[in-house]
């Protein structure tokens, strides 16, 4: 990570040599960090709504609440930019929280929380596994698989809901094991924010100083080329895919800890708020290209129009207009930015 | 010497319908430059992508090193020290020029037990392709793929074959795209690596350039091998002769 | 014979076989029955008008993740509109709605140059959003002498004992198909989809095909979602949720590759058969209804893998 800084401050100091104009080396900056972007929309955002909402936006509760959507959403959010990164896309990932949920409130109140979260884990990884292993046997087109593996799970989380209530008693929310996952809050942060915060910074890592960082995102730029060089590209991307889903499935066990209930209609649309995230914060689709901290930021972007207008009294309904509206203008804006900083 | 280095014997190949390599048998000996010539979908490309195990034959043995092949990836021809050069593949326009360098094979460090990138040496590797295969002055080892021209490009590919201990070095058309001092660099570049015990197995159309360089030329027409001659027995007129001729020639001249 | 096996829509006539085979076989409960077939062959019809727009984009290598919401907008676009500009108006009116978001959307794919599923993803929650914005969360009824009205009955109506839709869903896919092989703009769609690069150099403009595309691809969705009211006044604001699911797995059951330039017409409507048989297959048998959405995923996923095996079988690289 510090080699990474000092070379990147490096670079920055190279690039204001050659050029006395600062707009060059923004340019190289946003060349090089997709997630530029997010960010400044984020500050705006977070300016405008501080202003204009009189303090029912910017205190601490609104905050921590705005943390723990953008928690479990970021979780999935991160998940789905590393299957973007190989070049593939994955939006099963809706009813994979909604499973994780169904099968961590199922085990709570049996066994110990860290272990119901673990077996929660393991079902997302499982139907991660399903729809890698298709994807890299078959060789067909991820959207399709997932496509019909976020129909199948939604379908048997609806149908294992359908009679049967999951939910924990009041009396069982609490405990430090139960806190840790979602249950409470520490300070005003949810302890999903801390998992969100652990899982970014550890797979960050992965992603820009390990080889299977190096890999996955060379699967991504150019599978053809990643093969030639003895990367075992169907293994990098089935296990893209084993993470995705792991990390759904953990969004939704902090979820599901939260609320102390679940249904069958968990987790629904939220896979399309993930690739929303994720094109938001500068993944690109087309794969090698992606952000983690952009995606998180993402996330967070969406999770604070959602709330604010929900504070000012808008009607909930406009949130859906407005998302629709914001993903295609970030990918538009996002092709903009890029095409402007690699221009010569 | 024993054995040859790589041999091939009885190759077929079929993509669908498509018969691509038609039993094809040619041996390949350590410290040999060998000319692979022929017209374009002769099937000169396809019999390498098998040698470095991107395509896994239908039919026929490799033999590398006295044992016979059984698996086919790219991972284990590189780990069996067959470094390929190839036209269309290669750099991931992604990533850095230093992440490309290694990719495959990143070096690591470990801390904790944690794989951790040796940027270290994955840039000043690269760094020093880049000086010595006069890139631009301004390309950094951290500078995206997608910024380097065709010569850029071609040069990090050549450097990265020469830069580990290898045993084959394959070149497919390794002097397209460049200009005419980069082409003198490399073709010297490929006869060191031969005086240095390596194979070479150089890839090209262009019959005279490389009957200069080589020890032992192999013409392939539609799929086959239609003639494997030493340099010192025909010229490169004969040779381009052969190759005019689709290969009759040679069946004419077998058949007398 | 050997063209019916070559042809992209032999899976989904196999399929569609296999799936008739078993359902009589494992039918306890009156599968065919009149009122079931007719149910069925209705809702595969107004399916099937989906599932060939579907077919149409996905042919140019695009997808369209919004015809869910189109086809409830345009639905309700209809009966709220249909006081003030009476039940042709109000069609019309649907229509050109839907026209108007295909070729906003195509506009966003091609001069954008963004990718389509982003688009179409962004459409899928705009469209829904107006739908909720617009009727506030709940939809009136339609009127009784509107429902009764000449041209309503032309689309909601029954014509010699079969839903209108039926004969809509007929005369539509017959002008398709003609339109896509018998027609220069058909190949020009099939060679946008195939190779953009090669039918650009022959000079199709590929990105005014595609918003073609895209625009038929809407109001094919519109359309289906006035067939629906016409037929069915009441409605809420979910009409047409996952509808887009649906649509895109008829067409690919149907044959059609996501990697462009093949598909067929006939198969999506076949696949919209597929699809539609086994929901009210599982009603019949007295599945819970959630179990719908399961099997039509388990069927988009053995149908792709299926008709990707069929392809390379056929010759073609996909």
């Amino acid at each position: 990570m510090v080699a990474a800084a000092a070379s990147d401050t490096a670079a920055q100091r190279r690039a204001a040599k050659r050029s006395p104009l600062s707009v060059a080396g923004f340019k190289k900056t946003v060349s090089r960090h997709a997630e530029i972007g997010i960010f400044l929309i984020a500050a705006l955002l977070i300016l405008v709504f501080s202003a204009t909402s009189d303090g029912r936006w910017a205190n601490a509760y609104n905050i921590g609440t705005i943390l723990q959507v953008t928690a479990t959403l970021g979780l999935m959010s991160v998940g789905v930019a590393l299957v973007i990164g190989t070049g593939e896309i994955d939006i099963s990932v809706g009813s994979t929280f909604g499973m994780g949920a169904l099968t961590y409130l199922s085990l709570v109140q049996q066994i110990d929380p860290p272990l119901a979260a673990l077996a929660s884990v393991a079902v997302g990884a499982a139907i991660g596994a399903f729809n890698g292993l298709l994807v890299t046997r078959t060789g067909t087109p991820s959207l399709i698989i997932t496509l019909g593996s976020l129909m199948i799970f939604r379908g048997i989380a609806i149908a294992l809901t359908d009679g049967f209530s999951f939910s924990v008693p009041y009396k069982m929310r609490s405990g430090a094991m139960y806190t840790a996952f979602g249950g409470d809050s520490i300070g005003m942060f949810n302890t999903g924010v801390f998992w969100l915060v652990a899982a970014l910074i550890v797979l960050t890592a992965m992603l820009k100083l390990m080889p299977y960082g190096n890999r996955l995102l060379a699967v991504g730029g150019s599978a053809a080329s990643a093969h030639s060089r003895g990367v075992r590209v169907d293994r990098v991307k089935l296990q893209a895919f084993i993470l995705c889903g792991a990390l759904a499935a953990l969004g939704g066990t902090l979820e599901a800890g939260k609320l102390g209930f679940a249904d069958g209609s968990m987790g629904r649309l939220m896979e399309l708020q993930a690739i929303a995230s994720c094109v938001l914060g500068g993944c690109l689709l087309a794969g090698g290209r992606i952000s983690l901290i952009g995606a998180v930021m993402g996330a967070f972007v969406l999770s604070s129009i959602q709330s604010y207008l929900v504070v000012m009294g808008v009607r909930p309904q406009w949130f859906m207009l407005l998302l629709g509206l914001i993903v295609v203008f970030a990918a538009l804006g996002d092709r903009k930015l890029r095409a402007w900083a690699l221009k010569r | 010497m024993a054995h040859p280095l790589i041999s091939v014997k009885n190759l077929d190949l079929y993509f669908g319908a498509f018969h691509a390599l038609k039993d094809v048998s040619v041996d390949f000996n350590a410290g040999e430059l060998v000319g692979l010539v022929g017209d374009n979908g002769a099937g000169k490309t396809t019999l390498i992508r098998v040698l470095c195990g991107i395509h896994k034959p239908t039919k026929g043995e490799v033999w590398f090193d006295g044992t016979q092949v059984k698996e086919f990836h790219p991972k284990l021809a590189i780990d069996n020290g067959i470094e390929t050069i190839q036209q269309s593949v290669g750099l991931c326009d992604n990533l850095s020029i230093a992440r490309n360098f290694y990719l495959g094979r990143e070096p690591v460090r470990k801390i904790l037990g944690i794989p951790f990138l040796d940027f270290a040496k994955m840039r000043g590797e690269s760094r020093k392709v880049i000086r010595e295969f006069g890139l631009r002055d301004n390309v950094s080892a951290d500078d995206e793929v997608e910024r380097l021209s065709g010569g850029e490009r071609q040069s990090v590919k050549i450097g990265r074959a020469v830069e580990f201990m290898n045993r084959v070095v394959i070149m497919d058309e390794p002097t397209n795209h460049l200009s005419v001092r980069e082409r003198e660099h490399v073709n010297e570049l490929a006869v060191q690596l031969k005086e240095q015990g390596l194979l070479v197995i150089y890839i090209t159309h262009d019959i005279f350039q490389v009957h200069k360089l080589a020890d032992r030329i192999v013409i392939m027409e539609n799929g086959e091998k239609v003639e494997d001659a030493r340099t010192t027995d025909m010229t490169a007129d004969e040779l381009e002769e052969v190759i005019r001729q689709g290969g009759r020639k040679v069946e004419k001249r077998g058949a007398a | 014979m050997k063209h019916l096996v070559k042809g992209q829509g032999f899976g989904a006539v196999i399929g569609v076989a296999l799936m008739l085979a078993v359902f009589s076989l494992i039918d306890f409960s009156g599968w065919w029955t009149a009122q079931t077939m007719s149910n069925v062959i209705h809702y595969t019809s107004i399916l099937g008008i989906l599932a060939m727009g579907q077919a149409l984009v996905i042919m140019t290598k695009e997808i369209d993740l919004s015809v869910g919401s189109v086809y409830g907008l345009a639905g309700i676009a209809f009966i709220m509109l249909q006081p003030a500009l009476g039940v042709p108006g109000a069609i019309i009116a649907a229509l050109i709605i839907a026209a108007a978001i295909g070729l906003l959307q195509g506009f966003g794919v091609v001069k954008g140059g963004l990718p389509s599923m982003i688009v179409t993803l962004g459409g899928l929650f705009t469209v829904r959003g107006i739908i909720y914005v617009w009727t506030g969360g709940s939809v009136k009824a339609f009127p009784e002498e509107a429902r009764n009205a000449v041209v309503t009955r032309l689309f909601g109506g029954e014509i010699l004992g079969l839903e209108a839709a039926v004969f809509w869903m007929l005369a539509i896919g017959a002008v398709l198909n003609l339109m896509l092989w018998a027609t220069r703009f058909g190949n020009h769609l099939l060679a946008t989809g195939g190779s953009a690069e090669s039918a650009d150099s022959r000079g199709v403009l590929t990105g005014r095909v595609k918003i073609t595309a895209f625009v038929l691809c809407s109001v094919l969705a519109g359309f289906a979602g006035i067939l629906t009211l016409a037929d069915q006044p009441q409605t809420h604001v979910t009409i047409g949720d996952l509808m887009e699911l649906e649509a895109i797995s008829a067409a690919v059951i149907g044959g059609c590759l996501l990697s462009g330039g093949r598909g067929s017409l006939t198969g999506a409507v076949l696949g919209a058969f597929i699809v539609t048989s086994f929901r009210y297959e599982l009603i019949a048998l007295g599945a819970p209804s959630s179990w719908f959405i399961t099997f039509v995923g388990v069927v988009l996923i053995v149908a792709v893998i299926f008709n990707q095996k069929l392809a390379r079988m056929a010759g073609h690289s996909v």
